[in-house]
Order: structure tokens, then C-alpha cells, then sequence
């Protein structure tokens, strides 16, 4: 396993001595083998902290997070014995709010940062800036220009720009869909989707879009209250009666279905998985 | 009555590269409108034209029959409140409770009110027990309902959202909906800026933007089904609208079904 946490607890620090608890007892396995896992659950319930855990940003305060052999638990590295930066190398995250990520004056040198950090020379890395800059669907006239004047959608392909400069084995981007058109969200994903497939690479993504959940994911694992309450297949997922507790939705294929049987008082003979399978069927049925 | 009036309106931060180009509109007191388009299309350019955070090259803008300028923008930005893309550009408090504050402290209100206020509408949001916290110890949909929260308490007449539930969860975004809606009902103008066509749906109308031109405008009912114009724009139909489409070029032609599919693409 490249990644493992064993009953993982987390609690913010806080002044006033209250300390908040973030993650409770988490335990978790993921594989570097070509996983496409989507981490998904309500507002607060702990995925942003959990996936800063899976890079050692944040080290738990209870149990263990083992990445790549290398053990963090809450004293690891308080006289910074363990060197961190081969693990962000191999385990690139990309920040919920881009702007966390964007600090030079262009971008192509906020892009070619990463891997330059990680020892790929420059040449190489304004190559791969080259490259990477086009699969977020922008174009090389944005290299030369500042990441902080741009914008929401813009900012956020940049900062997953950066990522995937770095080439890591294990991609984990949080929300990297929100703030993006409909066609840009579609082609992050066929993209991210082909790193998946093509270099069995394993994908983690935060997302609160159920069709996203539904179409890509091989595995999903929902976060409430702290606690990891889902670990499993989606299809089986959105059976739980606990969706809605969770305060999560149905993906539209599978809402629309259901209220389309509800008022043309039917059954398909089958659950179809995307609107051309649904189309099928309903013209079985006219 | 026209509450907002756009002429000609362009714009650039850079040379020769236009971020808006010869927008018009007209809003309608009471209307709510939604403003679609790919990224970097304008649209939070057009919000902070219409606020006065940046100043137009070219055009006007009215709000509530008063032409923007420096001497009026003060006056006028009592009458709009605008959430922000990103919520940390509204945090300048110490406290959740201060940047839920900070917006009524502008508009002068009264101590007792707002302390009532921040009650009423961190509870609308629910983070009522997140008031002492700071704003860099919440989680990001976190942030947003605090945005909210501040932007709400405000009781402006017109008020702008720009992506403002993007990071919500789903039962949190449909509830920040149903209260836009009673806000609308009770007469507010409403300006949503989004991604999502399933927020959309609720407008009056749509306006889309494409390149900093106005690629669109019209009945959200008409501009929903428009495939061509969504597709200009990186938008895509609703499931049930995909479904109709599909219908119409197989030749099927079941009126009841069609009815069944455009009720269930407007939510209901
Ligand atoms: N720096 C911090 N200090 C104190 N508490 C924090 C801090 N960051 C997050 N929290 C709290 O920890 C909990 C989990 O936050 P986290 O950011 O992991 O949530 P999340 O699941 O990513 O939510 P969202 O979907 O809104 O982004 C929240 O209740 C939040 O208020
Ligand atoms: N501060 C700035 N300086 C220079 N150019 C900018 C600045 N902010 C935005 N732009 C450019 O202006 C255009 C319009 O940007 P705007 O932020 O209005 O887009 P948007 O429609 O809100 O996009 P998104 O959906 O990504 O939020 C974009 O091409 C962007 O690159
Ligand atoms: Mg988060
Ligand atoms: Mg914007």
C-alpha cells in the first residue's frame, strides 16, 4: 500500500483550549495501482484535513499515516530527521483554494516550481509547463502573464497546472472542479481519467458533484462528522439509505430515472448508467 | 422599473484585450437574472463594474435611475450586496462574527440590530457555533456561508452571487437556493453568477457571456434549450432537455412525455 492510515486522529489546536476535532479513528488504505477514488461528504466533515494527512502537511495526533514506508505520527519529525520532499513528489496535492498554491509572478515560474524543487532542470521544466499548461485548456499566452490576475476558473486549471508538472504517482486535488465551466470540468476529468488509465496512476478527488462520483470514480469514501462512514463501490453507495443524512444527492441518471418511472408509472427493465442507455429504454416503453 | 441599466459598457485591465466589450442590460426591479459563461468570459468583471470596484472605459451604468461615478458610488453600493468568488476577499475581521458584521457596520446599523441580525442569520446558515472562530479555521463551504451569512444580513435591495455556493454540499446548496428564492419572492433583484444549469433554472432570465461580448439574453426557459448557444459557451443541457433532443431526432413525438421531461429540467 502506498498510503495507509490506522486509526488516524486529528484535532485543530485552538487558544482557548477546546481543541476541534477533525478526524476521529480514520483508517484507510490506498493504492498507487491505478485507483480513481472521489473522497466526497458535507461541509466540515474532515476531507480537506484528511488529504493534507496523505503528503505529512499535517501530522495526526493519534495513530499513523504511513506513506511510502515512511511512518508520520505526531512527533515525527520535530528535529527533521525524515526528509518530506521525496513523498510531495511522489503524493502532489493540489489546494482547495488555488490561490494557497499561486505565490510567483507568472505562472510558467509557479508551474515549472514544482519540479524544479524536486530536482528537474529548468529546460525540462519549461517544457513540461508547455505541455501541461494546454491539458488544463489554456494556452501558452498565460505563461507569461501573473497568476493573481486571473480568474476564479482560470486560477484553479494554473494551480492544477502545477501538479501535474510535478508527474506524481499519486494525485490528490481537492475540489478541482468547482469554479469551472461545464466543458473545462469535463475535460479535467477525461484528463485525470487518462493519467488513471494510460500510467496507472491513482487519482483522489474531493468533489461535492455527484455525476462526477457516479461517471468516474472506482471507489468512494464519504466523510461525516469526522468520521469515515463510506468506503465502497459508488453504484452501491447511492442505494444507502444514508445519503441523505450525509447530506449528499443522487447523480442525475439515477434521479431522473427514478422520478421519470415515479410519473409515467413504470419500471425500466434495467438501471441505465448515462442518458443514452436511458433513451434507450424510454423508447422501449413509448 | 428598471432597477440596473448597462450601455455600452467595455473594459480592460490590459492593452488591447478587451475582459468586456459593449455589454448591455437591463435589469427589472424584482427580477432575478442569471449570468452563465465559460471561465474568464466576464462575468466577475461585469459584478465589479456594476458594484464600482473597477471603473469602466467606456459606457453607463444606473442603479436605481442614478448614473455610477465616484461621487455616487457610495450611494449606490448601499444598495447592492455581492458575495464574492473566492470568500476570503470579504474577511476583514478578526472573528466569523465580525466579517458577518462588517457589511451592516458600512450601512451604519444599529448596535442592538446587529447583534440580533448576526444571530438570525448565522443560524440561517448554519454556523451559529462557529462566531468566535477566525475565518482561516474554517473549512471552505464553511467560508462561503459565512460570506453569505454577512451579504444577507445587509438587506440590500439588489443582491449579486457570484459562484457563491461552488463549494457548498448538496443539501447546503439547495437550501442557500430555496432562501434566494423566498428573498426573490419578497421582491429582491438577484443576480446569481454560476456554473451549475440547475441553478439557473430558478431565474427569470439568463444572460451568457462569451469572450466579453453577450453572447445571449433571454427567457431561461428559451436559453436552457438553446443547445448551440450553451455549447459557444462551455455550458451543456440538462439531462431531461438531452432526453428531448434525443426525442426530437428519433421523430417521437409524445406530448406527455415531452411535458414530463421540460417539468422535470425546471426542478419540479
Ligand atoms: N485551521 C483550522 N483550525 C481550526 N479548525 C479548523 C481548521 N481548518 C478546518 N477546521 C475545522 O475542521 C473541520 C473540518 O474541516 P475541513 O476543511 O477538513 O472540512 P471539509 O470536509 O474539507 O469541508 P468543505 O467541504 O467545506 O471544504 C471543520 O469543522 C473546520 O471548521
Ligand atoms: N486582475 C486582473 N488583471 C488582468 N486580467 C484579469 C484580471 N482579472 C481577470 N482578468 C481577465 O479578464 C477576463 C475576465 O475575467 P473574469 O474574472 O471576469 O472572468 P469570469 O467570467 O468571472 O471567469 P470564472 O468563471 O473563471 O470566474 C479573463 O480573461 C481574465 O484573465
Ligand atoms: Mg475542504
Ligand atoms: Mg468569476
Amino acid at each position: 500500500m502506498a498510503i495507509k492510515f490506522e486509526q488516524v486522529s486529528f484535532q485543530y489546536p485552538s487558544f482557548d483550549g477546546k481543541n476541534f476535532s477533525a478526524l476521529e479513528n480514520i483508517n484507510l488504505e490506498i493504492s498507487d495501482k491505478g485507483e480513481f477514488i472521489t473522497l466526497i461528504g458535507e461541509t466540515g466533515s474532515g476531507k480537506s484535513t484528511l488529504v493534507q494527512h496523505m503528503n505529512a502537511l499535517l501530522r495526526p495526533n493519534t495513530g499513523s499515516v504511513t506513506i511510502y514506508g515512511i511512518k508520520i505520527e505526531k512527533n515525527t519529525n520535530k528535529n527533521k530527521k525524515i526528509k518530506l520532499n521525496p513523498l510531495r513528489q511522489k503524493v502532489g496535492l493540489v489546494f482547495q483554494f488555488p490561490e494557497y498554491q499561486l505565490f510567483e509572478e507568472t505562472v510558467l515560474k509557479d508551474i515549472i516550481f514544482g519540479p524544479k524543487n524536486f530536482g528537474v532542470k529548468e529546460d525540462e521544466a519549461i517544457k513540461r509547463a508547455k505541455e501541461v499548461i494546454k491539458h488544463v485548456g489554456l494556452t501558452e499566452d498565460y505563461l507569461g502573464r501573473s497568476p493573481f490576475n486571473l480568474s476564479g476558473g482560470e486560477q484553479k486549471r494554473v494551480s492544477i497546472a502545477g501538479i501535474l508538472a510535478m508527474e506524481p504517482d499519486i494525485l490528490v486535488l481537492d475540489e478541482p472542479t468547482s469554479g469551472l465551466d461545464p466543458k473545462g470540468r469535463d475535460a479535467l476529468l477525461e484528463l485525470f481519467t487518462n493519467i488513471h488509465k494510460k500510467l496507472n496512476k491513482t487519482i483522489i478527488i474531493i468533489t461535492h458533484d455527484m455525476n462526477t462520483v457516479y461517471k468516474y470514480a472506482s471507489r468512494v469514501v464519504v466523510m461525516h462528522d469526522a468520521k469515515l462512514v463510506y468506503d465502497g463501490l459508488p453504484n452501491m453507495l447511492f442505494m444507502d439509505e444514508n445519503i441523505e443524512k450525509w447530506n449528499l444527492d443522487l447523480p442525475d441518471i439515477i434521479g431522473i430515472t427514478k422520478q421519470l418511472e415515479a410519473k409515467l408509472d413504470i419500471t425500466f427493465t434495467k438501471k441505465p448508467h448515462n442518458v443514452n442507455e436511458l433513451f434507450e429504454l424510454m423508447k422501449g416503453v413509448l | 422599473m428598471n432597477i440596473i441599466e448597462i450601455t455600452d459598457l467595455s473594459f480592460s485591465y490590459r492593452e488591447d484585450v478587451d475582459a468586456l466589450h459593449n455589454v448591455n442590460l437591463t435589469i427589472k426591479k424584482g427580477e432575478w437574472i442569471s449570468v452563465l459563461g465559460h471561465n474568464g468570459s466576464g462575468k466577475s468583471t461585469l459584478a465589479k463594474l456594476i458594484i464600482g470596484l473597477l471603473k469602466a472605459d467606456s459606457g453607463d451604468i444606473f442603479v436605481d435611475g442614478i448614473l455610477l461615478t465616484e461621487e455616487t458610488v457610495h450611494e449606490i453600493r448601499r444598495k447592492i450586496g455581492i458575495v464574492f468568488q473566492n470568500p476570503d476577499n470579504q474577511f476583514v475581521g478578526v472573528t466569523v462574527e465580525d466579517d458577518i458584521a462588517f457589511g451592516m457596520e458600512n450601512l451604519n446599523f444599529d448596535r442592538l440590530d446587529m447583534i440580533k441580525k448576526i444571530d438570525e442569520f448565522s443560524k440561517k446558515v448554519n454556523m451559529n457555533e462557529y462566531l468566535k472562530k477566525e475565518p482561516h479555521e474554517l473549512s471552505g463551504g464553511q467560508k462561503q456561508r459565512v460570506a453569505i451569512a454577512g451579504i444577507l444580513a445587509m438587506d440590500t435591495d439588489i443582491i449579486i452571487f457570484d459562484e457563491a455556493t461552488a463549494m457548498l454540499d448538496p443539501k447546503g446548496r439547495e437550501s442557500i437556493m430555496e432562501y434566494i428564492r423566498e428573498l426573490n419572492k419578497e421582491g429582491k433583484t438577484i443576480i446569481t453568477i454560476t456554473h451549475d444549469m440547475k441553478e439557473a433554472v430558478n431565474s427569470d432570465r439568463i444572460i451568457i457571456l462569451k469572450d466579453g461580448e453577450v453572447l445571449a439574453i433571454g427567457e431561461t426557459n428559451t436559453i436552457l434549450n438553446d443547445k448551440e448557444t450553451l455549447n459557444a459557451s462551455n455550458l451543456e443541457l440538462l439531462l431531461p432537455l438531452k432526453l428531448l433532443y434525443k426525442l426530437d431526432e428519433a421523430n417521437i413525438k409524445n406530448e406527455k412525455v415531452k411535458d414530463i421531461l421540460w417539468q422535470l429540467s425546471l426542478n419540479k
